[in-house]
């Protein structure tokens, strides 16, 4: 089982910065808004310890009233500054936000389809929902706590500096105590974060399959125990999420003592220097101020070191797929001579071993259409994934036009669609629904693609016909509906060879007929293979392959084989029987 | 059960009663913290005016001694009632992901008109945020109470100061209280936007396969983008607003410092404060924005929370899937009637499922199909004639009884996380000999049996086809109702299973097929065709197939 790639903390940041970076007017504007925040933040414990020293050694009233007005300077300007980092803070990192979540979609569409079947699709959903969602709510409410914070460490430090270099000494004695706070915690909280994260899918799973099974869940009586399994998945995640906090509390009252040992430093140190009058008290309690006025930015600071893990760590699962090459044009293109098919010794292994398709060869001429049949398991599946480009075959050679499928270049047209059984209406309206395979489509393109399928007089009956919304909690299609909307889409994209997987097993008999009769219009005329259960659709294909095993055991027309009395021809006698 | 509350507020609410003695534990436990923490700049002040400018070695070390027994008692209580209260938090979202989930679950369903990602974000995110309001809310208190102590350590001092302190501090709430109201608003927009997004990038994952199939990933990643940009959008003017509030209880905070450096600096000029006591003041003044703050960010939490609060109130509120009633089966009735039913495409049509039969039904139009098994699910009662499962309508029985009586094989096959067994036979009734005649009859026993991944993914169409008959038939049901049982497998198995179905049925059990396959309809009692929403005729199926219509709609 292939897990998705993670980048690196530093790919990660590196792929960060170079977002961010594109935006280089409201990144500087705002660089230069928390700037002057952390200045004007400064000017308070700055005129106090100003005012002290007026008192100590008896100044002018007007000199405490001068002290307050800067006080009061830096409020409106601090304030202003605030207001304006963080508004500008969203303008410069929600832009690279967004490029961030649209890449990682971007890429997660591009995965190829047996990718996603090796790892199951919760992985990927965790990405696209959880660490999406994590990414983006960070950048409300963690990131600007972080820098604000940030800024205000540095320029406290500085002030501290500023006031006596012996004080400034004195505050970075704390530094060793939370340096070892912090040795303490991180190697302790990261295997603690990766079980959190890995309760949460499972959580999640447990989630989602309740929502989309229940009604099997309901009506087999299982939806007790399903409950149960959430309610265990979501226990278990708070239990975690309980230890890890135990965790992280012990961590702050390690914080707590390096505050209390930079604090008794900057007082003892002061103590010394006012005793050999190298300092006015008023410095030492302006130092002693600045620094307890540090407490709070440094606790978020270190505070929100795990969430920035968390943070991170989702960060680098989401740079991980964003990182993963683009969708790369087709190499080397080349226009197909024609709509041939032609298949070559196709052999694959899903298991080394264990053949599901056996050097299988096939041809089908421009415009034809081959019907595969064969029993469950006879590998007819495997065949149209590799003829679709789904899959990549062990060995063996699938070509359209003597051009290699991954080569073709279809002039606009997809070289091959597939519709299988697996039917899914996209949420959004109907039109939604059809335009994904052809965005510049008019109604009207519309209206004769659904006619040609037969289903323009079902969709008239929606109560808001093509601008229905259609969906998992919109308006349910029924199944051969849905199936219709499919087979449209394919008519929509054009391509120049189709495969249908059983396209009309899902639909049920209700709508069997509906469905050969649209699968019929969408194969006219067009290179074809037809995977079906249903023999009346090999009784009208061009060619009838038979497959057992993952071997090709008959192939001909229908009637050939019906008389040749062999596997095909047992096969048709069960289905054409009457009574 | 408890009531579901209705509002936003009630749900708030309802999570502030429920957590209250944890919430009690944190607060009490939080306050001795705080009260700690605006004691700093109260020592500091007594250091510096005892210590540092008295240049007194002895009350240096001293003082040094009691900032260390401070610190440790600060420490203690944060640590203990932070705990008591991140708990509180955990179980609250505990408890409401699981409230969400037992709905869906409930018996009777829920018609959730959103998405399932969607749903999921609400059980997870916005059960967090609701939930939040509890941290929110202690930490406030808290700070009203850390606002008290400092304002009678202040008074003490000096009760000019500590007056300013009073009316200064309900000034500025009142300020960032004009302003939450319009954050709310669009911190609800964001999150909208946001789910919006989100939900839409799940579903588009979730169709992934169909998507490549017609290499509609440029087109889908396009619309997602279109999202995404409105998400951004909606997020930058949130945080405009949002910078806002923090710029003016930022501004304010230390607005109201300058005030009381004036104030207190005048005073110890005249004389009428200390050194010690003019750190002091300023100390707590400045302190004072810190719970000044927490009570500011309340009203943004509880917005925060509230926007999540409505989402969830809207899943809690949805009306069941399920109608049922109060009714229980009437003794010695048995089977399944459609009496004259008129519903959506279905008009007139009757069907008769006595104990012990197998009818089946061909619906040439998915439509009709569509209606039928809505009505048989019982998720809409007819619009006229009656749905009787053993002698009540389907819609009036109680839960359990429809439970007992009916089993709807649908036609789209759930799996589960499991092994082909519990797959089968979820629940462990079904001995080991009947259990490999429903295999068989399902022609199912043939499947590997290997561990059965999250919904079946491995499994082909026809694999899972297989399984969910097996289901069906395992349970056992007095009633059972099959929809297109046989869809996906090939003619062969189909014909297999055919022979085999009547062999696992009970011999009192009544069996509806919608189906249209030959080799189950040759085996039914009675086969019932139905054309544009009525029963055009009805009989077996050999004397069915000499009317032509039926003929190419079964045999094609």
């Amino acid at each position: 089982m292939s897990l998705r790639p993670v980048s690196t903390p530093r790919e990660a940041a590196a792929f960060s910065w170079r977002l961010v970076r594109s935006h280089p007017r409201p990144l500087l504007l705002c660089s230069l808004a928390f700037v002057v925040a952390g200045l004007a933040g400064l000017v308070g414990p700055w005129q106090l310890g100003r005012i002290v020293d007026v008192v100590d050694t008896g100044g002018e009233s007007s000199d405490v009233v001068r002290a307050a007005a800067w006080i009061l300077g830096a409020a409106v300007v601090g304030g202003l500054a605030t207001a304006l980092s963080i508004a500008l803070m969203a303008r410069t990192a929600e832009p690279a936000l967004a490029e961030l979540r649209e890449t990682v979609v971007e890429r997660a569409l591009g995965l190829e389809a047996s990718e996603i079947e090796a790892s199951g699709s919760g992985d990927l959903l965790s990405r696209i929902g959880d660490d999406v969602r994590l990414v983006t709510e960070s950048f409300t409410e963690v990131v600007p706590i972080l820098v604000t914070s940030a800024i205000a460490v540095v320029f406290t430090s500085a002030g501290l500096f500023a006031l006596d270099w012996r004080l400034g000494l004195a505050g970075l004695g704390a530094v060793p105590f939370y340096v070892l706070g912090l040795r303490w915690y991180l190697p302790r909280s990261g295997p603690y974060y990766r079980r959190e994260r890995e309760a949460n899918g499972a959580r999640a799973e447990a989630l989602l399959t309740g929502v989309h099974a229940s009604r099997t869940l309901r009506g087999f009586g299982l939806a007790d125990r399903h409950q149960e399994v959430t309610t265990e998945a979501s226990w278990r995640s708070a239990q975690i999420s309980i230890d890890v906090y135990r965790m992280l509390t012990r961590f702050y009252a390690r914080n707590n003592r390096a505050e209390l040992v930079g604090l008794l430093l900057i007082l003892t140190t002061g103590w010394f220097l006012v005793r050999d009058d190298a300092l006015t008290v008023g410095a030492v309690t302006a130092a002693a101020l600045l620094f307890h006025r540090l407490f709070n930015p440094i606790g978020a600071l270190i505070g929100l070191f795990d969430e920035a893990q968390s943070v991170g760590a989702s960060l680098v699962r989401l740079v991980g797929l964003a990182q993963l090459p683009a969708p790369v044009p087709v190499h080397d293109p080349q226009r197909p001579e024609d709509a041939r098919l032609v298949v070559h010794g196709l052999h694959h292994e899903y298991v080394e071993g264990r053949p599901a398709v056996d050097e299988v060869s096939l041809e089908v001429a421009p415009g034809r259409r081959v019907a595969v049949v064969g029993a469950s398991g006879a590998g007819k599946t495997t065949l149209g994934a590799a003829i679709a480009g789904r899959l990549r075959p062990t060995r063996g050679t699938v070509s359209l036009g003597s051009v290699p499928l991954a080569r073709v270049d279809g002039a606009g047209r997809p070289a091959v669609a597939i519709v299988s059984q697996e039917v899914h209406v996209f949420a959004g309206t109907l039109r939604d629904n059809l335009t994904l395979a052809a965005p510049d489509a008019s109604d009207a393109d519309l209206k004769s693609a659904l006619t040609a399928v037969g289903a323009w007089a079902s969709v008239q009956a929606l109560p808001d016909g093509l601008g229905t919304p259609v969906g998992d909690g919109a308006v349910t299609l029924t199944p051969a509906l849905a199936q219709q909307v499919a087979l449209a889409r394919v008519l929509l994209a054009d391509p120049l060879v189709v495969v249908l997987d059983e396209a009309t097993a899902e639909a049920g008999s209700a709508g069997a007929r509906v469905l050969e009769q649209a699968a019929l219009a969408v194969t006219t005329g067009r290179t074809a293979v037809t995977i079906a259960h249903r023999l009346t659709q090999a009784a009208t294909a061009d060619e009838v392959v038979v497959m057992d095993a993952g071997r090709v055991v008959e192939r001909g027309t229908h009637d050939e084989l019906v008389a040749a009395g062999g596997r095909y021809a047992e096969l048709w006698a069960a289905w054409s029987a009457l009574g | 059960m408890p009531v579901t509350p209705a509002t936003p507020g009630g749900l708030v609410r309802r999570t502030i009663s429920r957590q209250r003695r944890r919430l009690a534990g944190a607060v009490a436990l939080l306050m001795v913290w705080q009260v700690c923490e605006a004691a700093v700049p109260v020592l500091i002040g007594v250091v510096i005016d005892r210590a540092v400018a008295t240049s007194d070695a002895e009350q240096m070390v001293l003082w040094g001694v009691v900032l260390c027994v401070h610190f440790a008692v600060l420490s203690t209580a944060y640590r203990l009632g932070s705990r008591v209260g991140f708990r509180a938090l955990q179980e609250e979202s505990h408890a409401l992901r699981t409230e969400v989930s037992a709905l869906v679950l409930s018996p009777r369903g829920a018609r959730t008109e959103r998405l399932p990602g969607d749903v999921l974000s609400i059980a997870t995110g916005d059960a967090e945020a609701v939930a939040t309001v509890l941290r929110h809310l202690t930490f406030t208190v808290v700070g009203l109470v850390g606002l008290v102590v400092s304002a009678v350590v202040l008074a003490t001092i000096d009760l000019l100061v500590a007056t300013v302190v009073l009316v200064g501090v309900p000034l500025v709430l009142l300020t960032t209280q004009v302003l939450a109201p319009r954050l709310a608003h669009r911190a609800h927009v964001r999150q909208e936007a946001v789910g919006r997004a989100n939900g839409l990038a799940t579903d588009l994952v979730r169709g992934l396969r169909p998507l490549k199939g017609i290499g509609a990933e440029r087109v889908a990643h396009r619309r997602y983008r279109a999202q995404s940009r409105d998400a951004m959008g909606a997020s930058i003017s949130a945080a405009r607003w949002e910078g806002l509030l923090y710029g003016v209880t930022d501004g304010l905070g230390i607005a109201f410092l300058a005030a009381v450096a004036l104030l207190a600096g005048q005073r110890a000029l005249s004389g009428d404060l200390s050194i010690g006591e003019l750190v002091a003041v300023v100390g707590l003044a400045q302190f004072v924005a810190e719970p000044m703050g927490m009570v500011a960010y309340l009203v943004a939490a509880i917005a925060r929370s509230r926007a999540s609060a409505r989402r969830i109130v809207e899943v809690l509120g949805a009306a069941p899937l399920v109608h049922v009633g109060e009714r229980s089966a009437v003794p010695g009735a048995g089977g399944l009637v459609l009496d004259a039913v008129t519903h959506g495409s279905l008009s007139d049509v009757s069907v008769d499922v006595p104990a012990g039969e197998l009818v089946a039904v061909v619906a040439e139009e998915p439509a009709d199909a569509a209606a039928l098994m809505d009505l048989l699910r019982a998720e809409s009662p007819p619009a006229s004639g009656e749905v009787r499962l053993a002698g009540v309508p389907l819609t009036q029985l109680r839960i359990e009884e429809l439970r007992r009586l009916l089993v709807v094989g649908e036609h789209h096959v759930d799996l589960f996380e499991g092994s082909l067994r519990s797959n089968v036979d979820p629940g462990e009734v079904v001995r080991d000999d009947r259990f490999a005649a429903v295999l068989a009859a399902s022609a199912a026993e043939d499947l590997p049996d290997e561990p059965v991944t999250v919904n079946g993914t491995t499994l082909s169409g026809g694999q899972r086809q297989r399984l969910g008959l097996a289901r069906a038939l395992a349970a056992d049901p007095p009633v059972l109702v099959l929809h297109d049982p046989t869809t996906a497998v090939d003619a062969v198995t189909e014909e297999r299973i055919a022979e085999r179905l009547d062999g696992v049925r009970r011999a009192d059990g009544a069996t509806l097929v919608l189906t249209s396959s030959p080799a189950l309809l040759a085996r039914a009692d009675r086969v019932v065709h139905l054309v544009s929403g009525r029963v055009v005729a009805v009989g077996s199926h050999v004397e069915l197939a000499r009317d032509e219509a039926y003929r190419t709609a079964v045999l094609r």
